[in-house]
Parts: structure tokens; sequence; C-alpha cells
């Protein structure tokens, strides 16, 4: 697995995100977007409200990112903010861990134990794991 | 001085799987993550003690169309009515060849068992067959001593289900997989892609958690989150994104902007443009959604194709393709139907209501007859 040198910048949302303070949000994280290969993480554990302007810009975000070849991921979902996503069915477009740290640690390595993945199989998991 | 142990994987007929929810092609012969789990089976054997090892694959479960031959073992097809009476030739054909230990597999599973532990198991209880068990099941994965084929002839003439009443049960306590339905072909690929497995995605990692393989093509505005698998020679338009523990099987093709999400994307299979594919298994022409419970036969090219397994045959409908482009274009623009105009109706006069007379429109003073009202949603 290479290692990853380029900084992983982590900007933690605030607690109500609408289309006020989506927009000085992304006034904020624009320069860290505008970079070659931008890697950010954004921490949602203080969202208690989120609306539409608040995932279009988490989408403009990522797109934005994505379009430097770069990526956005999100970390420490609140419970409030998982709603919304799925509600908007945005949640799969996000690689998305359970914590700020593991998001980090994901551009140099595959952590699949700390990602949250909404799979299918609940009622049949497999039998038994190797270690 | 080492033990001769050989291998015999068995891929049994179709009808033998279960019925209904079973796959048209045996899930033993369909790729994962890069790799059939016959395949992966006998990397498994041959990386471990196994000197040699032969696939006998049932005619009808061998699937013309995802026809890839194992590299690294000896495949033999069988009639599905010969099959077993194929099983017990081959077993004879091994001890011949100076095989002591013969393990026999069938495919109808995929399990990590420690084959040195249990080739090691068998040679200490000095048995005549040792049957893997796991929890209260038995899995058909056995150890036979080359010498007994009486005990060969038995298992195989019972289609693994008896043995002569001295088998010996060797317990195996690490990953097992049943390979039936879509079901478990998905959430074996889940497994795969979450390292639950030893066995790995086929490939290297693009970046964490992604696998590709060799001339996998990825658009550029295509977004591809880990994990996720794009086999060999598949094509992931722009626009496209794959999500969620998602495998695109070799030659296999994502149009733009279709989201495919916890689902397989089975070899040579084309999923259309701008589509919402989620927790499915696509291929042979139709779509298995895992979350509904449903089979759904799918004949329209725009939504699922299916394309030729002989690149000859893909080179020609290339060529044909572009060969007849513009006449087709020209031929559409002369005599082609324009899209139908919706039929204007007359206003029919309105019943009069049971509460009364019905009451005439009058324009308001303060909005013009001719405004549209359009209700706005959301953020809009």
């Amino acid at each position: 697995m290479d290692t990853n040198s380029r900084p992983v910048v982590v900007k933690r949302m605030p607690a109500r995100v609408d289309a006020r303070t989506a927009r000085e949000f992304l006034r904020d994280v624009q320069p860290f977007l505008t970079i070659d290969r931008p890697q950010l993480v954004f921490d949602l554990s203080q969202v208690v409200r989120l609306d539409a302007a608040g995932v279009e810009m988490l989408l403009h975000c990522m797109s934005q990112a994505h379009r430097r070849d770069g990526d956005l991921k999100l970390a420490s979902l609140s419970a409030q903010s998982a709603v919304v996503l799925e509600l908007t069915r945005t949640e799969r477009l996000f690689e998305i861990y359970d914590s700020c740290t593991d998001a980090i640690r994901s551009f140099s390595g595959f952590l699949p134990n700390a990602m949250r993945l909404q799979l299918l199989d609940r009622r049949h998991p497999p039998t038994a794991t190797a270690a | 001085m080492t033990t001769d142990i050989r291998a015999l994987l068995l891929v049994p007929p179709a009808a033998e799987l279960p019925e209904g929810k079973a796959l048209p092609i045996s899930p033993a012969l369909l790729d994962v993550a890069g790799a059939t789990p016959l395949q992966r089976m006998a990397e498994r054997l041959t990386r471990q003690s196994a000197n040699a090892a032969i696939a006998l694959v049932s005619a009808n479960a061998f699937p013309q169309s995802c026809a890839v031959a194992p590299e690294n073992l000896e495949y033999r097809l069988a009639s599905p009515r010969q099959f077993w009476r194929a099983a017990e030739d081959v077993f004879d054909e091994m001890v011949q060849a100076g095989a002591e230990q013969i393990l026999v597999m069938s495919l109808g599973q995929y399990a990590e068992v420690d084959i040195d532990g249990l080739v090691r198991f068998h040679l200490e209880r000095k048995g005549q067959v040792t049957q893997v068990s796991h929890g209260a099941d038995v899995l058909d994965i056995f150890c036979v001593s080359g010498s007994r084929r009486n005990d060969a002839a038995v298992l195989f003439r019972s289609r693994l289900a008896e043995d002569r009443g001295h088998c010996q049960f060797f317990h195996h306590d690490g990953y097992v997989r049943p390979l039936a339905t879509a079901r478990d072909l998905r959430q074996f690929a889940i497994d795969i892609l979450t390292l639950k497995t030893e066995t790995q995605p086929a490939f290297e990692q693009i970046r964490p958690g992604v696998w590709a393989g060799p001339d996998a093509l990825i658009e550029k505005g295509a977004r591809v989150l880990a994990p996720a698998f794009i086999g060999a020679f598949a094509k992931v338009r722009a626009g496209a994104v794959i999500t969620r523990c998602s495998a695109i099987e070799h030659h296999a093709e994502i149009d733009c902007g279709t989201v495919v999400e916890n689902s397989t994307v089975l070899p040579y299979s084309c999923v259309g443009a701008g589509l919402d594919l989620a927790h499915s298994v696509v291929g042979t022409g139709r779509i298995d959604n895992l979350r509904r419970n449903v089979i759904a036969e799918i004949a329209d090219p725009k939504l699922i194709h299916y394309v030729s397994p002989a690149s000859f045959g893909r080179l020609r409908r290339s060529a044909f393709d572009f060969v007849t482009y513009l006449p087709r274009q020209a031929w559409r623009g002369l005599f082609g139907t324009s899209q139908p105009q919706p039929v204007r109706q007359e206003p029919q006069p309105r019943p009069a209501s049971p509460a009364g007379p019905a009451r005439e429109m009058e324009p308001s003073a303060e909005f013009p007859a001719n405004l549209a009202v359009v209700r706005r949603y959301g953020h809009q």
C-alpha cells in the first residue's frame, strides 16, 4: 500500500446547515477545494439540522474535489444528518466513516471495518469469518 | 517422503441446485471480484498441499457465454446424466496416477478449509473417509484415501449424501458461504471486498479499496467509491457512480449517469444510461433484485444488454454500428416518425355539481386569465 503524504483537511460542519450557513461554510472550504488533488473530511458530528441547501453544498464540494482528482469523505455523522442524507439518497455518493481518524487514515489505506456500509444481508450473515 | 495429494472439484448439474432462486449458471462458474469460486478454490488448493486439481463440470452448468477456462487447473466436462459416473472415473484415474489422498469438493459452497490440517487429521486418524463439518452442518468436502475406491464409489453414487458408515469429521470453523442463489453470490462479493475472506479481489488496488483489472476504463467524471471492483476490460462511462461493494465484472459496461449500488454486474453485461441499479445481480438477461426478492427478465437493450464474449463478434458489431451510423440517421430523418403530439381535447362541459350549479370562472382582477401556475417544491 503506498503511503499518501498529501495533507488531509478536516472541517467541522456547523450545527445548523441552511442556505446561509452553507454559503459561509463553502466560502471557508473553497481554498482547500481548489488545490490539486484535495483531500477533505467533513465532520458532521455537530449537525442537528441539515436542509437541502446543505446537501447541495456537500455535493458541490464533492464534485469540486472530484474534478481535481481528489475526494471528500464524511465522518462522525449525527443521527439527524444521517437521516437527511439517506432521505435524499446522497449518502451512497460519499465514503462515510465512524470517526475523523478513520476517514483520514482511509486516504492511505482501505479500512472496511471503519466504513458505514448499508448492505443487504443482515438476515444471512457469513457463518464465520476468517481472522 | 511427501504424500501425493490431489483434488477433485465438482460442479454438479444445475438441476441439482435449489430450485426457484437458483441462477441459470452455476455460481461456482460466475466471476466474483475477478475470479470464479472454482478458480479461487483451485488456487487455494494448489497453494496449500494439493499437487494437482481436476475440475469436473457438468455440461449444463458450464456457461458458454462466460466461458473462461480456469488457468491453474485441468477441467473436464461431463454430461449431467453421467456426471457422478464421470466423477468416479476421474477418481480412479487419479489413483492410477499415484494419488494417495484425494480431496473431493463440491462447489455448492465456498469454504476456506485448512487443507493441510484436514489431510493431517485424516492421516493421523488412519481414516478411510473424512468429511468436513461446520457447526451442526456437514459440508460436501471429503478427504478419501486413494486405496478406498469402494468408499469413493458409494460416495459418488449417492451424490455425496452417504458413506459406508466409517466416516470421520474434521471440524472447520473458518469462512463458509453457500453458493446457490444470486443472494449468495452477492454476499460472497461483499465478503471479498470487505476483506472478510482470505481470498482477495483479483488485481491491484488503484486507490484504497478500489480494485481494477487490466484495461478497465473508468471515464473522467465517473465516481467509484470504495470498496468496489472493476474487472478487466470493463467500462464505467462518464457520470456513472459505482458504490457500496459493487462489483463490475470483466467486459461489463455501465453507461453514462447510471448509479450502481451494492450490486454485481456479471461479465459481458451492459447496463444502460441513467439507471439506478441497487441491491441486484445483473446478467444472463435478467435482474435479481435482492431487496424485493424478485427476478425480472429484461429484453429491452436500452436497459440491459449482453455483448458477445467472442472478440470477433464484438468487433463485427462495432464495425457494423460505425458503418451504418450515418445511413441510419439519414433514414430516421427522412422516414422516421416524429414524436406523437398530444391530441388536443376539446373541453367537455362539466356536469352540474350535486352541490349546485357550476359557477363560471370569473377572470380575477389581480391575475390575468392566461397565467400559468407552477408549484415549487422543496428548496427550489
